[in-house]
């Protein structure tokens, strides 16, 4: 019984990386995308965030089983639950990757762009979510607690991102379209830096049984 | 084994004492019925004789008091007369009972039966009386059945008393027994055999403790053996089988910024969330060979996914290597890169050159402009010829396998030809050109070092500003020679320094014939200084100059 367990738990596991790998992958090409106007690159995203929906399920419905069947208890059970709580963060950064291929497949964006730090931002939040994700495969709470810190390069990113694009905005050098679109893509990855934090908040919580929601609270 | 001997033993106790009770019942049983058979007997024929003598009055009722015998008195046609156990004139005839039929008949008779229920027997002896009336003396004893009934419970608490003690000291001797085969040292089975016939199994057991000994020393030898070639290698070595990593080596550990232990056990995908590495390996657990390009911390490698078929054609597993091929693959690209640019770079002289002659041929040139044109196919055929001897030099450089002349070359002596050749050029351009220093002794290729002292000598020439200085310095620094040669031109950005040893590479962008020049020299400058083993340092910073110095 423990032995089925135990393979369960590793299944769930490798499913959890194989989910990480692929968020990992829609960033990477959003960034591509965003980057080198690559209209092909955002058909990708869209079709890997429906495979990312795929994998929520799967692994949904796997810990549901856990849950049921085998009745967990101790980091075990936490491990489980974090593991749900893990999905829905990175079916949103799918969601929001897949938000930005679509912006950028219906936008003509190219030549404020370059002039913006948002491919920093774009490679900022990859790391995060790699990172994250690392934290998670190799149970490192030194990682994972970085990665929560490492939120607030985002957030400043973020502001100097909209401020620039105020800027532009008083002298005219983009569209409004392009620049509402603009801020809507910077405010997307600042999200997905968001959800990267709550993963790697959820890798604390199954390595020592503390949430940061917790502490809140007290 | 201590739990067989006890049962057996106990059992055997258990059935011997319920034997030895059978048949001890048996034999009593047997005894007392006899003995009360010929007491009841003899009773009979001293009642018969009293009777004979003494008449009827020697039977009394206190009779029944002396003797435990029932005593009867029958009538010759079977009424009773008297009977020592109850009121005879209430008893049945008695004429039809075998004793009394065998008394009437023969004088005497006896007869054994059972009591109306089966627990007791009794015997009858009849004697026949002068006056033709029988005496009959009879007696009862207990049945086999009713003295084994009646023993039973004390049996089985003698049972149980034998039982308890004889548990102990079963136990005691079942321990005694099996002590030294349960301290018998298996590492050293040899040592102290109590038993001799365990010996042949313990003669086995140490041949077998010997040969897994062999074995396991055999076995970590081959691991040590395979732990050396894999964790030195420089090449990622991954071994999985069909489902887990199995083995990840340091090269491998390094480039994926894992740890062993993180790995071994689990999903390739613990290794590296790299696309390319899981589609290999699945493609490998599929049965094909794969091989393909990664790129991994922006360095180029070769995945080569293989399967492994352990005896039949299933696939048991796979092995993964990744050679570091980003040299090569630098290489590659700069080959191809030049190919594209010697074609391009010959193509060109040879159009002008195709273009001008055809003008002339198709009479499209007035005759007073022929001359001209001529120089200009001439100037090109030049240029291309200056091309086509640059690349062999560069090839002859390419391919050198140690057939190039070694002599001793004065570099001084070297750099005064190379000024002399160049004066004019400079004279030319208001370019001032001096040769310092001393004479040095180098061993090398002099057509070679004259090359490329030449090329650097030119292009400081070439690209410099009017009224400029270029100025060659051969001096000793620590034992080795030292050329340097100086300019105030136009120098050369920080992000071209490092690629105008290039082939073909130039900083005009556009190709620019003005200044002449194939894009090769600096190149050859690159490759002579390898085959000398020579340094080769560039400080330059654009509208200062530059100051290139070649250490041998």
């Amino acid at each position: 019984m423990r032995d089925l367990f135990l393979k369960q738990l590793e299944e769930l596991h490798t499913m959890l990386i194989e989910m990480g790998a692929l968020c990992e992958s829609v960033i990477e090409r959003s960034q591509a995308a965003l980057m080198q106007e690559d209209r092909g690159a955002a058909a990708e995203i869209i079709e890997k965030d429906s495979e990312i929906d795929m994998k929520e399920r799967e692994i949904e419905s796997m810990c549901l089983k856990l849950l049921l069947q085998q009745q967990p208890v101790a980091s075990d059970l936490r491990k489980v639950s974090a593991a749900l709580k893990m999905i829905t963060d990175m079916e949103r950064i799918g969601d929001q990757a897949a938000d930005i291929a679509e912006i950028i497949k219906t936008t003509d964006l190219k030549a404020p762009v370059q002039e913006l730090r948002l491919g920093e931002m774009a490679k900022a939040t990859m790391k995060m979510v790699s990172e994250s994700i690392d934290s998670f495969v190799k149970n490192d709470l030194i990682l994972a607690k970085k990665v929560i810190d490492d939120d607030d390069i985002i957030d400043n990113l973020f502001l100097e991102v909209r401020d620039e694009l105020g800027r532009m905005m008083q002298v005219q050098e983009a569209t409004p379209e392009q620049l509402f679109d603009l801020l809507m893509i910077a405010k997307y990855y600042e999200r997905i830096g968001d959800h990267a934090t709550n993963i790697a908040e959820w890798v604390v919580f199954s390595l020592t049984g503390e949430h940061r929601s917790a502490e809140l609270v007290k | 084994m201590k739990k067989k001997i006890l049962k057996s033993t106990t059992m055997l106790v258990i059935l011997s004492v319920l034997l030895t009770f059978l048949v001890m019942n048996f034999v009593v049983y047997n005894k007392t019925y006899e003995e009360m058979k010929s007491i009841v007997n003899t009773e009979c024929h001293y009642i018969r004789d009293g009777l004979n003598e003494a008449g009827d009055g020697y039977l009394t009722q206190d009779i029944s008091d002396i003797s435990s015998s029932r005593i009867t008195l029958i009538d010759t046609d079977g009424d009773v007369l008297f009977d020592s156990a109850g009121e005879s004139y209430l008893m049945e005839n008695h004429g039809d009972r075998p004793e009394v039929q065998q008394a009437l008949a023969q004088g005497y008779g006896s007869d054994a039966r059972f009591s109306d229920t089966l627990s007791k027997q009794a015997y009858y002896y009849a004697m026949r009386l002068k006056d033709g009336r029988i005496i009959r003396v009879s007696n009862t004893v207990d049945t086999v059945l009713t003295n084994v009934f009646s023993g039973f419970v004390l049996v089985l608490l003698l049972i149980a008393g034998i039982g308890v003690a004889s548990l102990a000291f079963i136990r005691r001797w079942a321990e005694q027994v099996t002590a030294p085969i349960n301290n018998m040292d298996l590492n050293h089975p040899l040592e102290n055999v109590t038993y001799d016939e365990l010996s042949p199994l313990l003669v086995r057991l140490d041949q077998q403790n010997k040969q897994i000994k062999d074995q396991i020393v055999q076995l970590r030898q081959n691991q040590e053996e395979y732990l050396a070639i894999t964790e030195y290698m420089d090449d990622g070595l991954i071994v999985t089988n069909r489902h887990v990593v199995l083995s990840v080596n340091r090269a491998a550990q390094n480039l994926f910024h894992v740890k062993r232990e993180e790995c071994v056990g689990h999903d390739i995908i613990t290794v590296s969330r790299n696309e390319d590495l899981k589609d290999a390996f699945q493609k490998a657990l599929s049965g094909e060979s794969e091989e393909r390009l990664m790129d991994i911390g922006g360095k180029v490698y070769q995945l080569h996914a293989n399967p492994v078929r352990v005896g039949n054609e299933k696939v048991s597993g796979t092995v993964l290597l990744l050679l570091d091929v980003t040299e090569k693959q630098k290489a590659e690209v700069m080959r191809r890169e030049f190919s594209a640019n010697v074609s391009h770079e010959l193509k060109t002289p040879l159009m002008s050159i195709s273009g001008y002659a055809e003008l002339i041929e198709n009479n499209m040139v007035k005759p007073a402009d022929i001359a001209n044109f001529a120089g200009r196919i001439h100037s090109e055929a030049a240029r291309l010829s200056s091309l086509v001897a640059d690349i062999i030099k560069l090839s002859r450089l390419d391919e050198d396998d140690g057939t190039l002349p070694m002599e001793t070359v004065d570099l001084y002596t070297l750099a005064q030809e190379v000024a002399g050749r160049l004066s004019l050029r400079a004279a030319e351009t208001d370019i001032t050109l001096e040769v310092t220093g001393k004479p040095q002794q180098i061993q090398g290729v002099r057509q070679v070092l004259y090359e490329m002292l030449y090329n650097l000598s030119d292009n400081a020439i070439k690209y410099n500003k009017p009224g400029g200085y270029v100025k060659i310095d051969i001096s000793e620094v620590n034992g080795h020679a030292r050329v340097k040669i100086a300019d105030n031109g136009i120098g050369i950005a920080k992000e071209d320094q490092e690629r105008i040893f290039e082939r073909f590479y130039r900083v005009d962008k556009s190709h620019s014939r003005e200044t002449g020049g194939t894009g090769l020299g600096l190149s050859i400058v690159k490759h002579g200084a390898l085959l000398h083993d020579a340094r080769l340092m560039i400080d330059s910073t654009p509208d200062v100059g530059t100051t290139i110095r070649i250490l041998f």
